[in-house]
């Protein structure tokens, strides 16, 4: 059984993230964000459509590419000394200190609480189109898995492999990849809640959201 | 001699080194690209070492056309090479290349000849207009499924009719290429599915859900003619053919030989000399007609009985061009390049030959050696090369990104190619005792072994004995 109150501890004793902006790809940089110890907001919107605070822009081929928070925090580093410089792909640009949401923090609590389909090697992971229709029609829980069942394709060294999943009958609760990323192995990849703990998982995120505060 | 250029490589591994070799050895700079996860590459150290680490910039993809601009404006860079794969046969970055605001050279053929023979379907028309044998099926890409099944059913009869043992027919992605997205269908029930899961596949991948569906020809050996031509599309010389027909079950080639055929030693059901003779007239004919203007490579599949059919035109360098310049001889040249050919034409230099100059010389075979079990079904492999060694000899040339004696991490991003390898023998046998001397010299050690490298070789060696026979 978890223990809830262990582990909102745990989280309380360090609940931010560092999160490292790079540049996505090379350019000029230009800065647009403040300085170390300003706020910013981050993405917002009910599809996430608003954008966060602009950070900076990357000038590549007469394309000004904007830089947005990802999301909300505290600029702790940012590097003003490559404004107008040319930069490779992944260069560091600021550090960001977010403190965790609500759903993060039900998302790291539920990480423990349910079946987690980990990946069997680094790839990049599908829904066949049978699942991945269901998915978005009907929404996560929609679909319950079942040993053996083939649900995922496998993408690596451009070869494609289909992939059966293994483990306890359940619906899938959460879904932890996104169509086109990389995948480390061992990651998880899909949580699974066995049909008679729904109510417990219910009850998990429940707590949390009566128990963590949002940082306003 | 033209003028000294700076060439970006829109490439990475051994290709990359290649080109940038040939560019030092014709006078040229480089500009090398590599993502983060390429860092341990052979192609970045190289680059460092011949040209420095301005010549060196670090990208997020290989197929980001804005990223390689902007790195290409950066470094001032004059022309363009694209290597093979990626952006080798997109006609709309060679044509961005060269009508940009800041115009470049694009290393390779025009891109209105990319675009008009980098698509398979109008490259199957352009043949047979000019009387070229074709593979039978569509000539267009189909996207509606009762029309691709209608097709389907036809071929399935006429090979019944034929009384073609165990019919089959072959889907594949319209845009694809190097045997990505092909299936095959043997019970005309099962079409539905493969057609779905192809075009899935296509849109993924390509962006463009277009399928061919063509007959399934059995037990077919693939061959190639390599062709060479000057800017302006005005001369055209081969520098012979290949056999390509030792492949993964994912149609991904393994083993090439040059030339095509070897019926010296070799005997064969049909006039391999007539088969090889037609494929290449063919090929040069409609070179000729579409005024190609730099290296390209004609894909045929030739059956038991001796009937060649085009299958595509490859708009590029090979990744198996070494096997061609292995037993090619260009006048008092005792040594043919054909990356540097390529890079010479393409920058507006003249052939400065004829067939009559071109002869050729003995056999020679190229290896793949890929991170794959070929137990497993060719699965790749990634894990960690900690040692790899082989014996050298004059008749041997190693082409890998991988460091000879330094760790290497096989990136899962790209294709698990770790190393090309060309052997030559003055014959047939000769040919393949060295290249099984080769392999015994081989050592390939990494946390991966266990389960891909040592069967990989021992596949290729199998594979070496029943070479070029039919």
């Amino acid at each position: 059984m978890l223990n809830i109150k262990e582990l909102l501890e745990d989280i309380k004793s360090n609940p931010y993230k560092e999160i490292i902006v790079r540049s996505p790809h090379t350019g000029t940089v230009e800065f647009a964000a403040g300085k170390s110890g300003d706020m910013v907001r981050g993405r917002a919107g009910t599809w996430g459509e608003k954008p966060g605070t602009l950070l900076a822009h990357l000038t590549r081929e007469k394309n000004k590419k904007p830089i947005y928070a990802p999301e909300k925090g505290e600029i702790v580093n940012i590097r003003t000394e490559l404004e107008g410089a040319f930069v490779e792909a992944g260069q560091e640009l600021l550090t960001l200190r977010h403190y965790l949401t609500r759903k993060e923090v039900i998302e790291r609590i539920l990480k423990q609480a349910l079946f987690l389909f980990r990946a069997p090697e680094r790839a990049k992971y599908y829904f066949i189109p049978e699942v991945d229709q269901k998915l978005k029609v009907s929404g996560k829980r929609s679909v319950k898995v079942f040993e053996g069942m083939d649900m995922l394709i496998v993408s690596r060294m451009k070869r494609e492999t289909p992939l059966a999943y293994s483990g306890p009958e359940g619906l899938i609760y959460s879904v932890y990849f996104h169509r086109g990323d990389n995948v480390d192995e061992g990651e998880p990849l899909l949580g699974v809640c066995p049909e008679d703990q729904l109510s417990t998982i219910q009850d998990v995120v429940a707590r949390v959201q009566s128990e963590w505060e949002e940082d306003e | 001699m033209s003028n000294r250029h700076k060439i970006l490589i829109a490439n990475r591994g051994e290709i990359a080194m290649r080109i940038m070799c040939a560019c030092r050895e014709l006078g040229h700079d480089f500009v090398c690209l590599y993502t983060p996860e390429d860092k341990y590459s052979g192609h970045v150290e190289l680059a460092r070492e011949l040209g420095g680490e301005q010549s060196v910039y670090k990208i997020s993809n290989y197929l980001d056309a804005n990223e390689i601009f902007s790195v290409a404006d950066q470094a001032n860079a004059t022309a363009i090479h694209p290597g093979y794969g990626f952006f080798a046969e997109d006609f709309r970055f060679a044509r961005r290349v060269v009508r940009r605001d800041r115009p470049m050279i694009f290393i390779g053929p025009s891109w209105w000849i990319i675009r008009d023979l980098g698509d398979k379907i109008n490259t199957k028309r352009i043949a047979r207009s000019l009387g070229v044998p074709t593979i039978p099926g569509s000539d267009r890409p189909i996207y509606d499924e009762m029309e691709a099944e209608s097709i389907a059913t036809h071929l399935f009869e006429f090979q019944r009719a034929q009384d073609i043992r165990g019919g089959m027919v072959l889907v594949k992605a319209s845009a694809g290429g190097g045997g990505m997205g092909i299936e095959e269908v043997q019970d005309p029930d099962q079409f539905r599915s493969v057609f779905r899961r192809v075009r899935n596949y296509a849109k993924r991948n390509f962006n463009d859900e277009g399928v061919l569906i063509e007959q399934r020809i059995f037990d077919f050996n693939h061959l190639e003619v390599q062709i060479v031509s000057e800017h302006g599309g005005k001369r055209h010389v081969h520098f012979g053919t290949r056999n390509c027909s030792v492949q993964s079950t994912g149609k991904q080639k393994r083993i090439e030989v040059a030339p095509g055929f070897a019926p010296a030693e070799v005997p064969y059901a049909f006039d391999a000399d007539r088969v090889l003779d037609e494929i290449t007239r063919h090929s040069l004919a409609m070179a000729e007609e579409v005024g190609y203007d730099n290296v390209g490579t004609w894909e045929w599949i030739v059956t038991p009985r001796g009937e060649p059919f085009l299958m595509e035109v490859n708009t590029r360098i090979q990744v198996e061009n070494g096997i061609s310049a292995a037993i090619s001889r260009v006048g008092e040249q005792e040594h043919v390049d054909l990356v540097r050919e390529q890079i010479r034409l393409g920058l507006g230099d003249t052939l400065g030959y004829d067939q009559s100059d071109v002869r050729f010389s003995g056999i020679s075979i190229e290896y793949r050696l890929v991170a794959e079990a070929p137990e497993r079904d060719f699965a790749p492999c990634s894990g960690r090369i900690l040692r790899f060694q082989w014996q050298e000899a004059p008749w041997l040339k190693m082409y890998t990104q991988v460091p000879k004696n330094g760790a290497y991490e096989i990136p899962m991003e790209y294709d698990p190619n770790l190393a090309l390898v060309i052997i030559w023998g003055e014959n047939l046998q000769q040919a393949r005792e060295r290249g099984v001397a080769f392999l015994d010299s081989l050592i390939l050690e990494g946390e991966a072994s266990g389960h891909g490298f040592s069967s990989n070789v021992a596949f290729l060696k199998a594979r070496t004995q029943g070479l070029l026979e039919f």
